[in-house]
């Protein structure tokens, strides 16, 4: 007899957990679990994108502090002027360019530091794929030119702190609200990866009366 | 959003999308999920308000004196 309160019914499912982890809901979608597994997907991924709106798409980054995130900096010090310098910009994007490959193994190996830094990335991670972009940026790979797609170049790169400045000063506590909004959707993922790995907790009604076996089926 | 309380504005949706997302990995049935998302959603509505409370008194007591 299965007991009401114990999960048995549903096989454990690693990859149903993984497809969970990398977009929300898409493990119970393809275990069947559809009209669940879009309520995950709206509720968290509307969470996350909203948080990160609120903040200005700003508050989803790994910090870093080398030479590579000295000349970002300087870069979005230039952009930001009144007349921007196109041939110091351009120089120090090609400065960029030559050190970004050597940087990768350095950020790798400082990358616990400097979550420990900003741990809120710690949390932002478990919404999956959607904060990946992070981790892009984070290891100075390629992105979309800036003049093209200026809102992918920047996605979720670490921001210019004259950038963090001049926005907090012209908020109210809005940004503050946006940050906690994305780890907590990262956070409620990892309920919604066990649901996916293990299936939910009760099954059925738990405040339902436990079934007592019948004497055919004890003596059975 | 330049209104004090403007922020709160969200609080809802946080509020509805906290239960929600916690009822729908403890029930599989569509009519246990609302019947805990709306319980969790209560619970975290009366608490919020105590607290609300709690916080006006104070204030209250302070600026009386």
């Amino acid at each position: 007899m299965s007991n009401p309160t114990t999960p048995q019914e549903h096989p454990v499912s690693f990859l149903a957990g993984l497809l969970s982890y990398l977009v929300p809901g898409l493990g119970q979608i393809c275990q069947g679990r559809v009209a669940k597994g879009l309520l995950f997907m709206v509720c968290l991924l509307g969470l996350f994108h909203l948080g990160q709106a609120m903040g200005g798409w700003k508050n989803v980054y790994v910090p870093a502090n080398d030479e590579l995130s000295r000349l970002e900096d300087r870069i979005k010090e230039l952009r930001k002027a009144a007349e921007p310098a196109a041939d110091e910009i351009n120089h120090v994007r090609q400065s960029m360019n030559d050190i970004a490959g050597q940087s990768r193994r350095p950020r790798l190996q400082q990358l616990p530091n400097n979550l420990y830094e900003r741990w809120h990335y710690l949390g932002q991670f478990w919404i999956g794929i959607s904060a990946w972009p992070a981790l892009w940026q984070y290891f100075a790979l390629p992105v979309p030119e800036e003049e093209s797609h200026r809102f992918f170049h920047d996605l979720q790169s670490r921001p210019w702190e004259g950038e963090i400045n001049e926005f907090w000063v012209d908020s109210d506590k809005t940004p503050d609200l946006g940050w906690i909004y994305t780890v907590i959707a990262g956070v409620l993922n990892i309920l919604v990866i066990y649901d996916a790995y293990a299936g939910p907790a009760f099954h059925g009604d738990p405040r339902e009366p436990k079934k007592e076996p019948k004497p055919q089926e004890a003596s059975a | 959003m330049t209104l004090p309380l403007a922020m709160y504005a969200q609080l809802p949706i946080l509020i509805v999308v906290i239960s929600l997302v916690y009822s729908a990995t403890r029930f599989d049935r569509w009519d246990l999920i609302l019947r805990e998302a709306f319980r969790w959603g209560s619970r975290m509505v009366g608490f919020l308000v105590v607290i609300g409370v709690v916080l006006f008194l104070v204030t209250s007591f302070i600026d009386a004196r």
